[in-house]
């Protein structure tokens, strides 16, 4: 545990150090910044409808009808859409807008920041060779492991960016009535956000095992990442089909999507996800480390 | 226990299954506390066989033994090996200082402990003023001094140098063959080097490979022949005294080969005895001298070894 803990520190401190890391990290900082700013003109957009269905003045600054809005059915349904549950919308229509949408947006970006970031974590060093020197000094397995949980640090920390650049936007270009609870959902929710990147960082420490090269092993964690929400739409259409139910079923276990729905409960379940994610995450290392562990290096 | 630091049993390599044994059944040892000089041409074997022992590769065939405690394994092992690959690059993201200190520490240093180590192996490269740079901004001699310190840290108890030398500047290159010199007896070098002039200089064990084969292995004054081989240079080969140094000398062997004479004495025979009676033959046939060179060298072995198959 001591050189898995040493590897991964090391693993922090490079990454930070190369400027494609630091560039993936201010990227998926200001694109949670612009998607939530699009999202603050969207519940804008919501607000003006709602201020003309029911005949009052339209207000500039979005955030001023709140209240009202997330009670209104159109609010509803945009939840709905966001977690995939109508049961599930029923609850979460309480929570402040913006925390959700930033959930939501983690779902969709941090398996991409994550497979791309992680994917060079460790073909890089076998590429140049530089692996050696700690080949001589540790096993590949706490390589391996190290470098996974570092790049788990550099997701945590690009969720914490994101987070907080998210809530800029927010306080900036919204009227936040309660900016502590908006503050603490988002506190809340970032760490699912972070929980669901787990297989996808393990997708990229994965893909990094099997190739000397960074950029196929990039390409193939990026492909992969892809595909995942690729098969999460096959095996939703497969549920709706007499006889595939089970197929299906079986599918949305093995995709790291098939949790997100856990991922939104308001409670603690969304720790089971959580630990499904890193169970998945377990089973891809392990997939790699087949083929790492024998490799000539 | 046994009394090599480095043992090779039969072994043999090939990278892919219908390619070229890069090693082909070699056997070899490195006595414990020597420095053993590493010699083969290019593609000789020399880096499969460093990283066969490092582990990076692993043998088809055969065994290497580590100071007689099997094959390298990092979780045994640890600090018992010190390697400087020869075409891996450097972290480097990183002050040659953290960079030491890192690897000091997975071989199971305490982090002062590992930091007072960096620090000394960073003296020995001379490297100290620019501990706190970050390596990406080093000349290429740096790099390569930072990569020999990453092999010296921890005091491994068997080091493997791959070019150590290469890319230094004379300089550099003499203060560090004086600081490798030093560690004889305290710990195993093993030093692979083209400039065989500056293995000779420092090893005391010699292993030579050709086409993945090992040549030749022995003590250094066996290989070159220093105890009963003495080569003289000279300027008029023509005039050298070929009968009279025969007649003087009946239990000496001479024989000209261009312009070097080369003078081959009984095993208990003594040389510096009968160098008087060569340089005062030569001098009278008026043959001016250009070198005295005990043994034939390492490099002329290595030559003379190489197109003799």
């Amino acid at each position: 545990m001591r050189d898995v803990w040493l590897v991964a520190r090391f693993e922090v401190f490079r990454a930070i150090r190369t400027w494609r890391a630091l560039a993936l990290l201010v990227l998926y900082g200001v694109a949670s910044a612009g998607a939530c700013w699009l999202f603050v003109r969207f519940v804008g957009l919501l607000e003006n409808s709602l201020a003309q269905q029911l005949r009052v003045p339209v207000t500039k600054t979005p955030g001023a009808m709140l209240g009202r809005l997330v009670t209104s059915d159109m609010w509803h349904d945009v939840v709905a859409a966001m977690c995939g549950s109508e049961t599930l919308a029923d609850h979460l229509v309480s929570i402040p807008p913006l925390a959700m949408f930033h959930l939501w947006l983690g779902f969709l970006l941090v398996p991409f920041f994550a497979a791309s970031a992680s994917a060079e974590c460790i073909a890089i060093d076998v590429q140049s060779r530089a692996v050696r020197y700690e080949l001589l000094r540790t096993g590949r397995i706490e390589i391996v492991v190290g470098r996974f949980l570092g790049q788990l640090a550099l997701t945590g920390a690009a969720s914490a960016l994101s987070m907080v650049t998210a809530l800029g936007v927010g306080l900036g270009f919204m009227l936040v009535d309660d900016p502590l609870a908006l503050a603490g959902w988002m506190l809340v929710y970032t760490p699912r956000a972070w929980a669901f990147g787990i297989p996808f960082v393990a997708l990229g420490v994965t893909a990094s095992q099997l190739t000397a090269s960074p950029a196929w092993a990039r390409v193939m964690a990026i492909g992969a990442a892809a595909s995942s929400w690729v098969l999460l739409g096959v095996a939703r259409w497969m549920e709706t089909k007499d006889g595939l139910g089970l197929a299906a079923d079986v599918m949305l276990q093995l995709l790291p999507q098939g949790w997100i729905r856990g991922m939104w409960d308001p409670g603690w379940g969304w720790l089971a996800s959580s630990a499904a994610c890193a169970a998945l995450a377990g089973a891809g290392l392990v997939v790699g480390y087949v083929r790492f562990s024998r490799r000539d290096l | 226990m046994s009394g090599h630091a480095l043992t090779f049993e039969g072994v043999s390599k090939r990278y892919t299954s219908r390619g070229p044994l890069a090693l082909d059944d070699v056997s070899f040892h490195v006595p414990r506390g020597s420095i053993t000089g590493f010699v083969g041409h290019n593609g000789a074997g020399k880096t499969t066989a460093f990283s066969l022992v490092a582990g990076f590769l692993r043998p088809d065939a055969g065994v290497v033994d580590i100071l007689g405690r099997g094959g390298f394994d990092p979780y045994v092992m640890k600090g018992v090996l010190g390697v400087l690959p020869q075409d891996a690059e450097l972290p480097d993201r990183h002050t040659p200082r953290e960079l030491l200190r890192h690897l000091c520490r997975l071989q199971g240093w305490t982090a002062g402990d590992a930091a007072t180590e960096a620090d000394r192996v960073l003296d020995i490269v001379r490297l100290t003023d620019r501990r706190d740079a970050r390596i990406h901004t080093f000349s290429h001699g740096m790099r390569r001094r930072v990569a020999v310190a990453s092999a010296l840290v921890g005091a491994p108890p068997l080091v493997l140098l791959d070019e150590p030398l290469s890319g230094l500047d004379p300089v550099q290159q003499h203060a560090l063959r004086d600081a490798l010199a030093q560690l004889r007896g305290q710990q195993t070098l093993v030093i692979s080097s083209h400039d065989l002039d500056d293995l000779e200089r420092i090893s005391d064990w010699v292993v030579m490979l050709k086409q993945g084969r090992c040549l030749r292995q022995g003590p250094i004054a066996e290989v070159t022949g220093s105890k009963h081989l003495c080569s003289w240079r000279v300027s008029s080969p023509e005039r050298v005294p070929l009968t009279e140094l025969a007649s003087r000398l009946p239990e000496h062997r001479f024989s000209l080969r261009d312009d070097v004479l080369l003078e081959e004495a009984p095993s208990d025979g003594d040389l510096d005895q009968s160098s008087v009676v060569v340089m005062g033959l030569l001098s009278a046939s008026s043959v001016p001298l250009r070198a005295v060179r005990r043994g034939v060298g390492l490099e002329q072995r290595f030559l003379d070894d190489v197109r003799e198959g």
